[in-house]
């Protein structure tokens, strides 16, 4: 790894200058011989989680630019008018770089990033981007596909359960694509869907858990910000799967994998470009084969068979030969929505407002 | 008949933490105090019992510990409110506020690790009686401690010469004062009686029912215990049927999603806070009765003349 000396960061932030004069590009510009990084998380940054991933990101460009980077972070700001505030703040303050980590940050970011043409704005799950705002997503439906094929190999009543923490279609999706991939191995398996209307509520987790468990679901997994529904899992000794970061010491020994983020490289290649002047506001949409999504370790306790067929459906998701949305794909209802042969478009699976068929949920 | 049980004992569960913060909120109140930091209370009586868990003290203790940790902070509001005599609002607010955070700060680095729960108690023979065994006999030790608490609550509120002194104190401080009652020193009290229950309230979320410490994990239980307060019209038996109603609800509209039902999840969410305020409101309707009940004096300043 290269470190970034102060005599790069003033070359680069010269010729950002440069650069931004002739493109309008935001850039460091003023030849500041430190890169400011500004990071705003929607929750507290706890051991484990949507924000702790996040923080990983800003520790990496630490790491990467050493002394030459000035980091500012804002945790806790969930709401809109709270985050518009911050926004404005961090821009105003100097920062080259700045980044947004929910999709409520949206709205904000949108009218803050216009009035500070000079800075650039990253925004984690936004969908709309602008000339210095940049945004980007993981393919979290990947991994939870991976996750189901798992899922299908252990739930005996061929029942399993999901928790979202909203009937978003970034939660939406994994939903899907977690029964997609529990019904390749017994294509009778259902899917029950709680959704809590809250990212941060442990004790109404551990009620949506439980009641999945009453329901007959063997298989639990909580796209939330807690690891509550991989314990109640464990407790009730039924299998979960994990969301974010690895929650294996959660799961009392039925934790089957997680579907981890990995953002370090996008923050890193984020403060890179700015620092060199070369960044531009793009859309990225990155799942397993870059890195940005990645499985933990399996559970030991897994038959073999499981293991190789989670493990085939991991590689040929990266190989491109696998696409968990696959046709011939029913909705709900029982309506084909992709014929055999199709896959579902990016667009659809990014504004996903529908189940697939076997989930037993309603997204009014 | 196995899911009306589980919904049973998941509601009577889900309820308990609020009937411990509504329980003690309802002292305050009923001595004219009011403190609307029961979410900070709750928060650090939770982080204060993890952190006294994970020191390795044992789980009694670190109850006991939570107790004591939600009445000292209690402390707080009660020097600014009763001594200060600042409006209780702000100083209950302010105590919210710096719960928040001092919870957080106590619950540093607790957050990847689970907490052992204290397992729900098996009674010979009694809990192996079909349907009523799982229904009433096996809970853990603190729900049943939280009926203990309501009757002790009822009992001393309405049938203790002391109980009769903070009502009094409630409604008509001058008078209590005028007739000798310590009112400054008897707010204390109740304020840390409310600060103890809140702070156990916390407790059992984050050793007995979650088990584990997240920042913020109360999630507005302590907002919504104050609002059933107010909504049981300072009844303690009200303030019981409010919180078993909020958790009924909130269980219900869990395995109503669960099951499919055709009703957009925002809706079902905001069921319990409906239903609750609903039923409150109704069987509150007697104005002239709820007028008896109402502590006059709540909010109000109180300082000793002559």
């Amino acid at each position: 790894m290269k470190r970034v000396t102060r005599r790069d960061v003033l070359k680069y932030g010269s010729a950002a200058g440069l650069a931004a004069g002739l493109s309008g590009l935001p850039s460091i510009g003023q030849a500041a011989d430190v890169l400011k990084v500004g990071a705003v998380y929607v929750s507290p940054v706890s051991e484990i989680g949507w924000t702790k991933q996040h923080s990983l990101g800003i520790e990496a460009i630490q790491e990467e630019f050493g002394d030459n980077v000035e980091v500012t972070v804002i945790d806790n700001i969930f709401r809109p008018q709270d985050a518009e505030r911050v926004f404005r703040e961090l821009a105003a303050s100097g920062n080259h770089l700045i980044f947004g980590t929910s999709f409520s940050h949206g709205t904000p970011m949108q009218k803050v990033a216009p009035r500070f043409p000079k800075v650039a704005f990253e925004h984690c799950s936004g969908i709309k981007h602008l000339k210095n705002l940049g945004t980007f997503e993981a393919k979290y439906f990947e991994g939870c596909y991976v996750a189901g094929v798992l899922a299908g190999h252990v739930s005996k009543s061929a029942k399993i359960g999901f928790i979202g923490g909203f009937p978003i279609p970034d939660i939406v999706g994994p939903a899907n694509a977690l029964l997609r991939g529990a019904q390749s191995v017994n294509p009778d398996t259902t899917c029950n869907v709680i959704f809590l209307n809250s990212w941060f509520d442990p004790g109404k987790e551990k009620e949506a858990a439980k009641t999945l468990v009453s329901q007959g679901c063997d298989v639990i997994c909580s796209m939330t910000d807690t690891a509550t529904g991989v314990q109640v899992a464990g407790e009730n000794d039924v299998w979960s799967v994990g969301y974010a970061s690895d929650m294996a010491n959660f799961g009392n020994g039925k934790h089957l994998t997680a579907f981890t983020l990995n953002w370090a490289p996008v923050y890193v290649q984020a403060a890179k470009d700015v620092a060199a002047g070369t960044w531009q506001s793009t859309e990225r949409w990155q799942g397993l084969s870059d890195g940005v999504v990645r499985m933990s370790p399996f559970n030991a306790d897994l038959p073999g068979e499981a293991v190789s067929a989670a493990q085939k459906a991991q590689d040929e998701i990266i190989a491109g030969t696998l696409h968990p949305f696959a046709g011939e794909l029913k909705d709900q209802g029982g309506g084909v929505r992709v014929e055999a042969g199709g896959v579902l478009s990016d667009g659809d699976i990014r504004s996903f407002d529908w189940f697939v068929e076997g989930v037993i949920g309603n997204l009014g | 008949m196995e899911l009306f049980i589980s919904i049973f004992v998941a509601t009577i569960v889900a309820a308990t933490p609020l009937v411990f913060a509504a329980l003690g909120e309802l002292v305050v109140e009923k001595s004219g105090v009011l403190n609307l930091g029961i979410e900070g209370m709750m928060l650090v009586g939770a982080a204060f019992g993890v952190w006294a868990h994970f020191a390795g003290l044992s789980m009694p203790v670190a109850l006991l510990t939570a107790v004591l940790s939600g009445a000292v902070v209690s402390l707080l509001f009660g020097v600014l409110a009763l001594t200060f005599m600042t409006n209780q609002y702000a100083a209950g607010l302010a105590l919210a506020i710096f719960g928040t955070g001092v919870s957080a700060f106590v619950g540093r680095g607790f957050g990847s690790t689970p907490v052992e729960a204290i397992q729900p108690l098996h009674f010979p023979v009694l809990s192996d009686i079909p349907v009523i065994g799982p229904m009433l006999f096996q809970f853990d030790p603190l729900v049943y401690f939280s009926f203990v608490m309501f009757a002790l609550v009822t009992w001393f509120l309405y049938r203790t010469k002391a109980g009769l002194a903070l009502r009094a104190i409630g409604e008509s401080p001058d008078s209590a004062h005028a007739i000798g009652y310590p009112v400054i020193k008897i707010r204390y009290l109740a304020v840390m009686f409310g600060g103890a229950m809140a702070g156990l309230g916390g407790a059992y979320l984050s050793l007995v029912y979650t088990p584990l410490w997240v920042e913020n994990m109360t999630a507005g239980r302590g907002w919504i215990s104050l609002a059933l307060v107010v909504f049981a019209a300072w009844r303690p038996l009200r303030v019981m049927i409010g919180a078993w109603l909020f958790g009924g609800m909130t269980i219900l509209q869990l395995q109503g999603q669960a099951m499919g039902v055709s009703v957009p999840s925002e809706v079902l969410s905001a069921l319990p806070y409906l239903a609750t305020i609903v039923v409150l409101v109704l069987i509150s309707q007697n104005r002239k009765a709820m007028a008896l009940d109402f502590p006059v004096s709540l909010a109000q300043p109180f300082r000793p003349r002559g």
